[in-house]
């Protein structure tokens, strides 16, 4: 009897009821996909700020401490310190190896062109990269320099007769793309194709650049690295990392382990000096400060819209439940007159309530997680993760909402005078 | 005249009458018009107070000299600073660099003015304090590491003056700097410090940074390059265009969460506002039945609504400012402007949507039988 009471007021007075049912939905879908997006949006922003580079610089212990002290002077007498090509796929193999989003080698070495002294830098453009995990993986500058305006084309790894020059380098001399340069290092010429000019707005404008294996060969250090830059994901810093960043080894246990276990930009750079022997892994303050600072306000600018709207959508919901409950008065006062106890119909408005309101979540949860992959593809281009903790948010936030609404109209509903409301006053 | 003051009566005897639901209404349209205001007024500031947050990455634009200058002076300084926009300039630091030698080992000074390149290069990390007077030095951490330097300390800087004589002087190590970049292998000192020890008086570079739009930088870039004469402005392009494409990212992200909520909020508004209207049919079939026509009916609601709707915008264009500025201050740390233009939007924005809300349930509620409506069924 009950049930079939319950399915006659959700069936007969299907329009009302269609009217919350959509409310709860639409409350529930926007809670659902700004949750998601909230949560989600520190790792696409953070995907965002990679367009600034590198955030951390590995040289080989020799430049970082004592090479320096002779650089100024005798740089060409000393043999450089120098980190293993084949090394550096070991990056992608350290604990926050998924945070690596590219790494870049270089070696650089100094050129004449025409005369004019140049350095030459061998990097990696675009290679590809099988690790000894069995993945393969792409590094190189093409991803990492999205601000670098190439006039012709990237070259790849395997050209070894052309070269890309910076856009300053290429004024000085008139170099066009296609032009036919003469480049000699230690004494030995070599032409190249310019294949692609660079306008980077910054040093690499008076550069040139060629594959690695070629300033390997030319600087005879087969299998040399100058120096790498990595771009990595990396939480901000906090108190515990600024005090590992200092000294590792003075934290405690316990607090050792948190750090190595989050992707700070300290801990990510001493696990890469870990994997890399003969390494000095440093954070590029520029970048990995900057990010933490952007980050951040980005996530606390989310986080008080998500705010906003959800109190929105609460207050939308609960009024209308409100509302529509109140509607029900002579409906109630009959069943009072025919003997109903307060019990009784407190029970049909809540499970009514609660069928509409799951309903109406289920389906604006949905919804929700499509609203929130429309915000990833068309700001990000990339899908929002779904993250399961926002299910138990949005029923605990649906429930609490309905409840919220029902609980002053039950209480006029119980103290209805049945042969008042009939009477129609 | 008699008439008018009847249906004003009407109208707001009808709103005052039945308070509890004149709240409910009222409030949800506030909360929409809240909503509305609160997230375009975050959404019009957010690239200029990201902007600000931004230049935390340093300098975006460089003056360098142009032709064949050797080096630039201070009235290039003043010059460029006029064509800049002076609100949005966050910082400006000359440099120049010599070789200097401490311990017998050459190293490479930056004379700068301390502050400036404060302001500029947010990102350095100090160990120690940050220079207050003249014979004080920032020493790069590679550089401390190498001769074995610690805030604190008294050093001995020998410079090459322009006769080509040594000239020694006595700094005071106050801070340790870390930068993870090219920084951490120089020492920096005060500009006149440094004209002290390497003589003359030149500037090769000057670092600004300026909270503004890639165009606009771009554009200023130029001008600078026209009119200063000896000088030449490049923008810093990763940092520059950068943040151009982050920037527009997050005004999208903000964009599109604004629209999607702002059209939730207002069905929130019309089945609110359909619910309100639908319960008074009885009262509808009462008027007519005492001889109101339809028009007068819709009027009366149509007037209800708009009403409704004029105040709930008011009160929702205050506490959306209100939200706007709570958001502000703790994200950003600053106020946000304030917009007259915002709360004549959100006015009619939602004076609309109520209005709208209205329409459909009054007219179907006027096409109800009187005789039907008051029988209560």
């Amino acid at each position: 009897m009950f049930w079939r009471m319950v399915k006659g007021a959700l069936v007969r007075q299907r329009a009302k009821r269609l009217t919350i049912l959509l409310t709860v939905a639409l409350g529930a879908s926007l809670a659902t996909g700004m949750l998601n997006v909230m949560f989600d949006v520190g790792d696409k922003v953070n995907q965002e700020l990679k367009a600034y580079g590198a955030n951390i610089n590995v040289l080989p212990t020799g430049t970082a401490v004592l090479g320096e002290r002779y650089s100024l002077e005798n740089a060409d007498v000393l043999p450089q310190a120098q980190l293993a090509e084949g090394d550096l796929g070991k990056i992608k193999t350290i604990f926050w190896a998924f945070n690596i989003v590219d790494f870049a080698p270089y070696l650089e070495t100094k050129a004449a062109i025409d005369g004019d002294d140049v350095t030459l830098v061998g990097t990696w453009f675009q290679r590809e990269l099988s690790l000894p995990t069995g993945e393969v993986t792409q590094a190189g500058t093409r991803n990492m320099k999205s601000w670098w305006d190439v006039t012709g084309d990237w070259l790849t790894d395997a050209d070894d007769g052309a070269v890309m020059v910076g856009s300053a380098l290429a004024a000085r001399h008139g170099l066009q793309v296609g032009d036919a340069i003469t480049v000699e290092v230690n004494g030995r010429s070599t032409p190249l194709l310019v294949k692609g000019i660079i306008d980077a707005g910054g040093d690499e404008d008076e550069q040139a650049f060629v594959p690695l294996r070629l300033v390997q060969d030319l600087e005879q250090l087969p299998a040399a690295v100058g120096r790498i830059e990595v771009s990595a994901l990396t939480t901000p810093d906090n108190e515990l990392s600024r005090r590992a960043a200092q000294n590792p080894e003075s934290l405690s246990i316990k607090d050792w382990e948190t750090w190595y276990c989050t992707a700070y930009v300290s801990s990510i750079s001493y696990q890469i000096e870990e994997a890399i022997p003969g390494s000095v892994a440093k954070p590029i303050r520029q970048v990995a400060e900057s990010e933490g600072a952007i980050l951040e306000k980005t996530q606390l600018l989310m986080l008080l819209i998500t705010g906003l709207s959800l109190v929105g959508a609460a207050l939308g919901i609960s009024n209308l439940v409100t509302a529509s409950v109140m509607e029900r008065a002579p409906e109630i006062g009959l069943l009072k007159a025919v003997g109903a106890t307060d019990g009784a119909v407190l029970l049909l408005v809540l499970v009514e309530i609660a069928v509409v309101g799951t309903v109406g979540g289920v389906l604006g949860y949905f919804a929700g997680l499509g609203v929130a992959q429309i915000i990833g593809q068309t700001v990000f281009g990339s899908a929002i993760s779904i993250k399961p903790v926002v299910i138990p948010l949005v029923a605990v936030l649906v429930s609490l909402v309905l409840l919220a609404g029902s609980l002053p109209s039950i209480r006029l509903l119980l103290s209805l005078r049945p042969a008042e409301v009939l009477h129609g006053r | 005249m008699r008439r008018q003051s009847m249906y004003l009566r009407m109208v707001t005897r009808s709103l005052l009458g039945r308070r509890s639901r004149l709240i409910v209404a009222l409030l949800a349209v506030a909360i929409g018009a809240a909503t509305l205001s609160g997230l375009v007024t975050v959404y019009h500031d957010v690239p200029r107070q990201l902007g600000r947050e931004f230049r935390s990455y340093g300098a975006n634009l460089v003056v360098i000299p142009s032709g064949e200058t050797p080096g630039l002076d201070r009235s290039v300084m003043e010059r460029v600073g006029r064509l800049l926009p002076a609100d949005a300039t966050v910082g400006v630091a000359p440099y120049r660099y010599d070789t200097v030698r401490i311990h017998e080992q050459p190293f490479l000074a930056a004379g700068t003015e301390l502050p400036g390149a404060r302001a500029v290069s947010p990102y350095w990390g100090i160990t120690g304090d940050w220079p207050a007077a003249s014979g004080d030095m920032l020493v790069g951490q590679d550089v401390a590491k190498l001769i074995g330097l610690e805030a604190g300390e008294q050093v001995t800087v020998t410079g090459v003056d322009a006769g080509g004589k040594d000239v020694e002087r006595a700094f005071t190590v106050t801070g340790i700097l870390q930068s993870g970049g090219a920084e951490d292998g120089y020492v920096f000192t005060d500009l006149t410090d440094l004209a002290a020890l390497a003589g003359g008086d030149r500037i090769d570079v000057i670092e600004y940074s300026v909270a503004t739009s890639e165009e606009e930088l771009a554009a200023t870039a130029g001008r600078i390059t026209d009119t200063v004469e000896g000088a030449a402005a490049e923008r810093v392009k990763r940092v520059s265009s950068s943040e151009a494409s982050v920037l527009g990212t997050l005004q999208s992200l903000v964009y599109l969460v604004t629209l999607i909520v702002l059209v939730l909020t207002m069905i929130c508004v019309s089945t609110t506002m359909i619910a309100v209207v639908a319960e008074r049919r009885k009262e509808i079939g009462l008027r007519k039945a005492l001889g109101a026509d339809n028009r007068a009916i819709v009027a009366e609601f149509l007037g209800e609504g708009l009403l409704l709707g004029a105040l709930g915008g008011v009160l929702g264009s205050v506490l959306g400012f209100g939200f706007a500025e709570v958001v502000s201050l703790n994200v950003f740390g600053r106020g946000i402007s304030f917009q007259p233009l915002m709360i004549l939007l959100t006015v009619v924005v939602s004076v609309a949507v109520t209005g709208l809300a209205c329409v459909l349930p009054v007219r179907r509620a006027v096409d109800v039988e009187p005789a039907v409506v008051l029988r209560g069924e």
